[in-house]
């Protein structure tokens, strides 16, 4: 079966099993490396993408019900060669990752929740984080640079 | 052999679709199911999408409410009706754990199905005297929950039916809602839903406990002196009733048969303390 997605904003078909994973399709098919193969239950948080406006573990979702979504991954959120999105940055800053793995669930959470809540409160962030399991930080950064990322953004719509 | 994978976008495609398979599966968000297909839980030959079926959304009709099949925790966390049983539903939704990811996706009528023991929706269900709704070729028929429900992983459901929609009825109760698990990212151990009648008395219906729900009725002499008294003693005025409710033990790698029968009892007084003194049920 032909998959259409649109990934990152480009248009994609790939010529698929419409009954593997999604996380598959993305890094076997299209490359897509940063969204990561955790526990292949839904636990761990590390395959987490954006489908159509709505975090979801992409280990849990076949390419078949996909067909026609827009997915981001970690990789649209910024370009290599241009400077960290403001969550990204904000998770570098406040030390909100060691290992990385977790990080692609972590950020697109992270953004997932500022755009529903700009000032999050802890309970907030840890509801809205809950799906991602880190073995490196204990959270304590993670929560922090939420914040961050929160101040930063709402700076950010006051100076423009 | 690789499952075939349709996508209807009616109910008919999906009871035809249903109707012409050997072992099909029903997908409804796909986050127990899926990762079944990838551990080999579970071989279908048939793989039946609902997503474009047109079974979404949470409505309330003459204060009846309707959750359609393909309605998520997120579609639940959004409602704003003060329907007794939304509000019970709303505690329940904001507590399911894995995340947004898992609460924009999961179904409620996808857990139910899928009668998990240490889930929360089958006991709640239970408590809210839900009624399900099945379709088939042959038509359309509704079964009470507490009677779909067979026992662990199993329900009444036939091979070539999919449940459509639960119906809750208009209900002046109280609701409370209390689950107990070990950590941010575990499963349920024990659940209690806890409905305050207004004749003092309350019926309290226990997840995790066996591998159906337990459903207790809760006399009003016990409920009035819940807000006198803390939650142990309440419990130990429960445990009789929580002992001789309670069927056969259910167990999973989380807890054992024997903390779950001593915990249940204070899981259930918490619930009735909830629906006492919390005028929105807890919801968040």
């Amino acid at each position: 079966m032909t998959v259409r997605l649109t990934v990152n904003g480009e248009p994609r078909e790939v010529d698929t099993d419409p009954t593997r994973l999604l996380v598959h399709v993305l890094r076997e098919d299209l490359g897509l490396t940063g969204t990561h193969v955790g526990c292949l239950t839904g636990d761990c948080g590390a395959c987490t993408v954006e489908l159509d406006d709505r975090t979801t573990k992409s280990c849990s979702v076949l390419a078949g019900q996909a067909d026609g979504a827009e997915v981001t991954t970690v990789e649209g959120l910024a370009d290599p060669d241009r400077p960290l999105d403001p969550v990204q940055q904000a998770f570098w800053d406040e030390f909100g990752f060691q290992c990385g793995f977790c990080l692609p669930g972590m950020l697109l959470c992270t953004r997932e929740l500022l755009r529903r809540d700009p000032e999050p409160d802890d309970a907030a962030v840890d509801l809205a984080l809950n799906g991602n399991l880190c073995r490196c930080t204990g959270y304590a950064g993670i929560r922090r640079a939420v914040h961050a990322a929160a101040c930063r953004l709402r700076s950010d719509e006051v100076a423009s | 052999m690789t499952p075939r994978f349709l996508r209807p976008d009616h109910l008919d495609g999906v009871t035809e679709a249903l109707a012409g398979a050997e072992a099909p599966s029903v997908l409804g968000g796909g986050t127990a199911l899926v990762p079944d297909l990838t551990h080999r839980k579970v071989a279908p030959d048939l793989l039946v999408d609902l997503s474009r079926a047109g079974l979404g959304g949470v409505r309330v009709e003459a204060g009846v409410v309707q959750v359609g099949a393909s309605a998520t925790y997120t579609d639940v966390l959004a409602t704003t009706d003060p329907a007794p049983a939304l509000r019970l539903l709303r505690t329940l939704a904001g507590g399911v754990t894995g995340g947004p990811q898992i609460r924009s996706r999961g179904t409620l009528v996808g857990s139910l199905s899928y009668a998990n023991p240490a889930s929360d929706v089958p006991a709640a269900m239970v408590a809210l005297r839900a009624t399900a709704v099945l379709a088939s070729t042959r038509g359309t028929r509704a079964v009470p929950v507490a009677d779909l429900l067979t026992g662990a992983f199993s329900t009444g459901r036939a091979t070539n039916e999919v449940v459509v929609r639960l119906e809750l009825p208009a209900a002046d109760e109280r609701p409370g809602y209390v689950k107990l698990k070990l950590a941010e990212s575990s499963w349920p151990i024990v659940t209690a839903a806890a409905l305050v009648r207004t004749d003092g008395t309350a019926r309290v219906v226990l997840g995790g406990l066996s591998p159906v729900p337990v459903r207790l009725e809760v006399g009003a002499d016990v409920v009035e002196v819940v807000p006198d008294h803390d939650d142990r003693t309440v419990a130990d005025a429960l445990s009789p009733a929580v002992a001789a409710a309670g069927g056969e033990p259910w167990q999973d790698v989380l807890a054992d048969a024997r903390y779950r029968a001593r915990v249940a009892p204070v899981v259930a007084a918490r619930a009735l303390r909830r629906a006492l003194t919390t005028t929105s049920g807890g919801a968040r």
